[in-house]
């Protein structure tokens, strides 16, 4: 491949602009997907009080403030040396999974699932909530509303707050639960559960009984075959709150595992002049440029990437639909794109059951909250944000203010993997520089599967999912431009 | 009449907070029972629940446009965006959530949804908790429209 040093659209950072870059023949060489990178965070947060941090973070992010809220909560427990008691950890592990059910929820009925549900050849019309209501009913409509409504009530009840949680404290958290509180939330579960199990019958009947929908996820221009990463408990199985890192390879097996405060040992970002995002990958294998297989560091995370670097779910549904999804799709590790949907049910249906267990928990209602902190430190917290591995780190000086401050977010966590699966997309529809309408679709399918965040909170006009692909010819000159909603 | 005004943006994101500042200002100003003032730093679905029971909402956001003068303030009835997304994919558009939520035989919508957009060229991508001068002269202008859109539903004890 011809490395491009100076390029037009160096460093022009956009939502969802893709860069495709075509070799002699016209096919596709190489693929980039821009996204906005915010920056100067390091800056802005020194100085500050560290027991801030948990609310200044959770507004980082309009989508996952409860993953930001809680990896800056872990980071501070560390930092100031200090163990929260079992009942605090139980509560922030409850609250985390009714933000796992409302995030999941969104993210299949409304934003993945409309491709599947609906159908990828569908006009980009159809594909949206609306056209996967007109499928499968209005009333199912109503459950979605309402399952993902019960999601925030849960979160919003241990949290204080419905969208920025203010509960974290280094330590422990600041508010337990009474006793209505706990019936309220249990019969919320009890319904999320039913919900989360037909949702998976949902996708059992409309994708699975498709033959040509598990040709689409089993088809080679969405298969990757990099490492993958997630928290696992003792037992190897998937945790969404706490845990140690598991990075397994290509057929499953265990590669490394790590606690989180060695992560600088096991990880590096690599950087490329043509975006400020990063690109993680594993420092044993190294840094390989865009390419998958065992001899590149690149991995991923996400739903998909934690089944596949986990060994099952703790809870029995979950973990016998993780069975089947591993069976239905040729056993460890699944390196289909598209799985990570299928995934991200398994997890709902997981988050209901451990809520569940959860509430019934009798230390649930303990007012054994809060231990007292120790002297500020260095510390690190890790949790599964809904779309994957989120890492805060922070130097606190002797009067406990910020003195350095880096996150990794689960996006980044993804970019190397996100970009390659553009690029083959792209590939399987691009030939000889013949390219067809169907791109924007294809590609779109690629990235939307990692539910990526595009770190940004407001309005811009025009609206829609907005995406442009730029394709430029052997000679780096633009060729063509396809846009939807730009 | 109930009325919310909702502050949308990131007030740790400099410019893209205005909406917030706005609301602050406004907060200082108006006191009446049938005002409900609110910031959200969210957009979409959880927009749509935040608006939910009111038979007016205004919103005061940031709006990125291509042709807009920085700072320039518009009175912008929600009817007349095509499309609104909150700039993240991974949410539908208040317009979509507000489709969806008819269909569903949501009754509780809005009848006036009226947003007071502060233009700007460009969102900053940079932490900051300062506006940039020209927006942060917009402020006051929002502030004025955001009032006269209350108009007949205040009166002037309602102003402090």
């Amino acid at each position: 491949m011809k490395t491009i040093t100076i390029d037009p659209i160096t460093r022009l950072e956009g939502h969802g602009k893709i860069s495709i870059f075509l070799d002699g023949k016209g096919d596709v060489e190489n693929a980039y997907l821009q996204i906005p990178e915010l920056r100067g965070f390091e800056r802005f947060a020194q100085g500050r009080r560290a027991e801030d941090m948990p609310q200044i973070t959770s507004r980082i992010c309009g989508v996952c403030p409860v993953a930001h809220h809680f990896a800056s909560t872990k980071a501070l427990d560390a930092a100031f040396n200090v163990d929260p008691p079992s009942a605090a950890k139980k509560l922030r592990e409850l609250m985390y999974c009714g933000y796992f059910i409302y995030d999941h929820i969104l993210h299949f009925y409304y934003l993945g699932g409309p491709d599947f549900v609906v159908g990828p050849d569908a006009p980009a019309a159809k594909r949206n909530v609306l056209g996967v209501i007109e499928k499968a009913g209005v009333d199912i409509g109503k459950e979605v509303i309402k399952h993902r409504a019960y999601g925030q009530k849960i979160t919003a009840i241990l949290g204080g707050k419905a969208t920025h949680p203010v509960c974290g404290l280094p330590g422990g958290v600041s508010k337990g639960l009474n006793k209505d509180e706990v019936k309220d939330i249990e019969k919320m579960t009890k319904s999320c559960i039913e919900f989360a199990k037909f949702s998976l019958k949902l996708f059992g009947d409309i994708v699975l009984a498709n033959k040509g929908y598990v040709d689409l996820i089993l088809s080679d221009p969405y298969q990757l075959k990099t490492y993958n990463m997630g928290l696992v408990d003792k037992n190897n199985k998937v945790n969404f709150y706490d845990g140690k890192i598991r990075v397994t390879d290509q057929q499953g097996k265990e590669k490394v595992k790590f606690d989180v405060k060695d992560y600088t040992k096991h990880v590096a970002e690599h950087v490329e002049e043509w975006t400020y995002i990063k690109f993680p990958y594993l420092k044993s294998i190294g840094w390989n440029g865009m390419t998958d297989g065992k001899d590149s560091g690149i991995y991923r995370v996400g739903p998909l990437g934690r089944l596949n670097a986990a060994e099952g779910m703790a809870t029995p549904l979950a973990d016998k639909e993780y069975k089947k999804m591993f069976e239905t799709l040729g056993g460890k590790a699944v390196n289909s794109t598209l799985a990570f949907h299928w995934a991200r049910l398994i997890e709902l249906l997981y988050a209901t059951e451990r809520a569940m267990e959860l509430i019934k928990d009798p230390e649930i209602t303990s007012t054994k909250i809060r231990n007292p902190v120790g002297k500020p430190g260095e510390g690190i917290g890790v949790t599964e944000a809904a779309r994957g591995t989120l890492i805060h780190h922070y130097k606190l000086d002797k009067n406990g203010l910020i003195d350095k401050a880096n996150l990794i977010v689960a996006t980044t966590n993804n970019s190397g993997a996100i970009n390659m699966s553009i690029r083959d997309a792209a590939k399987g529809i691009i030939k000889k520089g013949k390219v067809n309408d169907g791109l924007l679709n294809m590609v779109e399918m690629a990235f939307r599967a990692y539910d990526p965040c595009f770190a940004c909170a407001t309005h811009t006009l025009p609206g829609g999912m907005p995406l442009e692909v730029n394709i430029y010819n052997s000679e780096r000159k633009l060729y063509k431009t396809l846009r939807q909603n730009v | 009449m109930k009325t919310i005004i909702l502050g949308v943006g990131n007030q740790i994101l400099g410019d893209d907070g205005v909406g917030i500042h706005v609301v602050n200002a406004l907060k200082e100003k108006i006191q009446s029972p049938d005002i409900t003032i609110e910031e959200a730093v969210t957009g979409g679905m959880n927009l749509l629940e935040l608006l939910l029971g009111y038979d007016k909402a205004i919103i005061v956001d940031a709006v990125k446009t291509e042709n807009g003068v920085n700072g320039e303030v518009k009175r912008i009835p929600l009817g007349n965006f095509s499309t609104m997304h909150s700039c993240n994919p991974h949410d539908v558009s208040l317009i979509e959530a507000i489709e969806m939520a008819k269909k569903m035989g949501e009754e509780r919508i809005p009848k006036e949804i009226i947003v007071i957009g502060v233009l700007m060229k460009e969102i900053p991508c940079e932490f900051g908790e300062k506006l940039s001068s020209k927006i942060a002269a917009a402020v006051p202008k929002a502030v004025d429209m955001t009032l006269s859109e209350l108009g007949k539903n205040l009166s002037k004890n309602n102003l402090t």
